[in-house]
């Protein structure tokens, strides 16, 4: 379904000085550095998948993206979308796919939503009879009705994502981008939302490839993750093998009654943990310790921890993917195929 | 053909739409450039309160010739309005994405989204001024010279946009080319009044470098003395072919530059 093979992007980036004298050293000699936003990224998406695309802020997901839907051209290597190329033949292949960029909006900003509705079936070629079909499935997963009337400036941040996602399926397209659709909500939206890329990929067999920071939309929704960080792949398979190959990280802050300092030293000699399974950061009466729970058992860590610090309070959470990724890269990546 | 039609009249009606929401700086829009125009008109009045020929030209030839250009100028105007934020802001702030990933031409689309009806001040403008001047300026009227000069046109049109789409395009590069625009659609003033008044250096480069003499004067010269349609007429149409080929050409370029921006 989705190819993309050893896809690399490299921008020019001219290097500033600071202040009104760096920028005009940089507008008559520029000094020029070439900056690889994406390096030899490959992977293959069968139909009806949903794929977690991740990777820290910065890691190069949004370019990869934008090369994917045809927005970049790559510096080098391809992708494919059902045999078709974005650079060759993008009428068509954007045909196939539809886009939600969370930051961003296609809706005309002015207009009541709708409008934008009956312009998108025009540019897609979508015929009546689809678009009310269309119309009613879309309203039934995303519920439109309530706002489909108001202009889109008027939209709360939730009701504009869902009315962004409805916009892009309204061709039905084979494949979905979500690049950060849940950015910026609301639990309930969030889930709303979640449950509504979830329905359209079982109803309509959409290949669905998202991008998020949130480690529950990828709990939730993916059955594959790809992560990439510094513009390189370091990771492909499910997030269960993620999980079970680099440690379940948890983390549980306490908050002392005094301000108390802990060591990872004790730790280490009083559980025998290797230094890669925990750590500890100290901040005036609280400390955080991240551990490895498939080494140490939570109930463990929490009596060791109370038998040597007096503890008010205690928070316990899963650590988020930066944690993984951080983990990840501490052990060395190894990419599976 | 018909599917470009139609997706352009439904994209014009989005913008007649948006734009009646905002009244008040539609009015504003219309008021300015109204004023504008008749400072531009003052001038001339005044320059010729002073003298009573301009490099040959009768007040009224010169008063079609202003006109005329104004012509070309409100077309364009009328059509394409949006390649100036295209220069200004859409590319650099990553705006343009989201013509890329439609499946129809991002030029055609990105002009067709603004139908700037504030043109209609220069239209209705020159108009009036060519209805007003016609009479007196002892143009040289037959089947003709008035099909030739009405078939010039859409190819004057075409230079502004021409001009309008590389300069645009260069935004792909350098990320914000507004000015760079600005800076060359401001040289027409130079199609509002005879070449011959100007040094051979200007003539030239208003002829052949940016050729806004094709835009007004070597036109509205061939009605008036039904001379030399090859250079007058022709001259047009050849160089705003060449124009709209070469521009087209770094538009595309440009398109595979394009870096988005970071989200």
């Amino acid at each position: 379904m989705i190819y993309a093979e050893n896809l690399r992007k490299e921008f020019t980036k001219i290097i500033k000085d600071p202040g009104l004298k760096g920028s005009f050293k940089a507008l008559f000699k520029p000094r020029k550095e070439i900056v690889v936003a994406a390096d030899n990224i490959s992977f293959h998406v069968p139909k009806g998948e949903i794929l977690g695309f991740i990777g820290p802020n910065g890691a190069g997901k949004s370019t990869v993206i934008k090369m994917l839907t045809g927005i970049l051209t790559p510096t080098k290597g391809q992708c494919r979308i059902n045999g078709k190329n974005p650079q060759n033949d993008r009428k068509k292949y954007v045909r196939d796919i539809g886009v939600v960029f969370g930051q961003r909006t296609q809706l005309w900003w002015d207009l009541p939503l709708v409008e934008t509705y009956s312009v998108l079936k025009e540019i897609y070629e979508v015929s009546d009879e689809n678009f009310k079909e269309r119309m009613s499935f879309l309203n039934e997963v995303l519920d439109l009705k309530e706002f489909i009337r108001s202009p889109v400036r008027t939209l709360s941040l939730g009701q504009r994502m869902r009315a962004d996602i409805a916009a892009s399926m309204l061709h039905s397209p084979k494949v979905l981008f979500l690049d950060e659709p849940t950015i910026g909500l609301d639990v309930v939206v969030k889930d709303n939302i979640r449950r509504a890329i979830m329905k359209i990929n079982q109803e309509e067999q959409t290949t669905v490839i998202l991008t998020t920071h949130d480690i529950s939309d990828i709990e939730l929704l993916c059955d594959r993750i790809v992560m990439i960080d510094k513009g390189k792949n370091v990771y492909d398979g499910s997030l269960t093998e993620l999980k079970k190959n680099y440690g379940q990280m948890r983390e549980l802050t306490f908050e002392c009654d005094n301000e108390c300092s802990m060591s990872a030293e004790t730790f280490k000699s009083g559980l025998h943990l290797s230094k890669d399974d925990i750590f500890i950061e100290n901040d005036k009466n609280v400390f955080k310790i991240r551990f490895n729970s498939d080494v140490i058992p939570v109930g463990d860590m929490l009596n060791y921890t109370l038998s040597a610090a007096r503890v008010k309070d205690i928070a316990v959470r899963d650590a988020d993917i930066e944690e993984i990724i951080r983990r990840l890269y501490k052990e060395g990546a190894k990419p599976n195929e | 053909m018909h599917r470009a039609l139609k997706i352009y009249k439904i994209l014009v009606a989005q913008n007649l739409k948006r734009v009646m929401e905002y009244k008040a700086d539609f009015f504003t829009g219309a008021v300015s450039f109204l004023i504008d125009q008749a400072i531009g008109i003052a001038f001339i009045f005044i320059i010729f309160s002073q003298i009573p020929q301009l490099a040959g030209f009768q007040f009224e030839q010169i008063v079609f010739i202003y006109g005329f250009s104004q012509i070309p100028k409100g077309i364009d105007h009328l059509l394409t309005d949006n390649l100036w934020s295209v220069g200004y802001f859409i590319v650099k702030k990553g705006d343009f994405d989201k013509y890329l990933t439609r499946p129809i031409n991002p030029l055609f689309h990105v002009i067709a989204e603004t139908f700037q009806i504030d043109a209609a001040g220069e239209l209705v403008v020159g108009i009036s001024l060519m209805i007003y001047a016609a009479p007196h300026a002892a143009l040289c009227v037959n089947a003709l010279t008035v099909t030739l000069f009405v078939f010039a046109i859409p190819f004057c049109t075409l230079i502004y946009t021409s001009i309008k789409i590389a300069c645009a395009a260069f935004a792909f590069w350098i990320k914000s080319s507004g000015y760079i625009i600005q800076m060359l659609y401001g040289m027409n003033e130079f199609s509002k009044y005879p070449t011959t008044i100007y040094s051979n250096i200007i003539k030239f480069f208003v002829t052949y470098i940016i050729p806004f003499a094709f835009t007004g004067y070597y036109p509205a010269l061939y009605l008036m003395t039904g001379e030399n349609p090859l250079f007058n007429i022709g001259g047009a149409v050849i160089i705003s072919m060449v124009m709209l080929f070469v521009s087209v050409l770094i538009w595309n370029k440009g398109l595979k530059a394009y870096e988005s921006a970071g989200s």
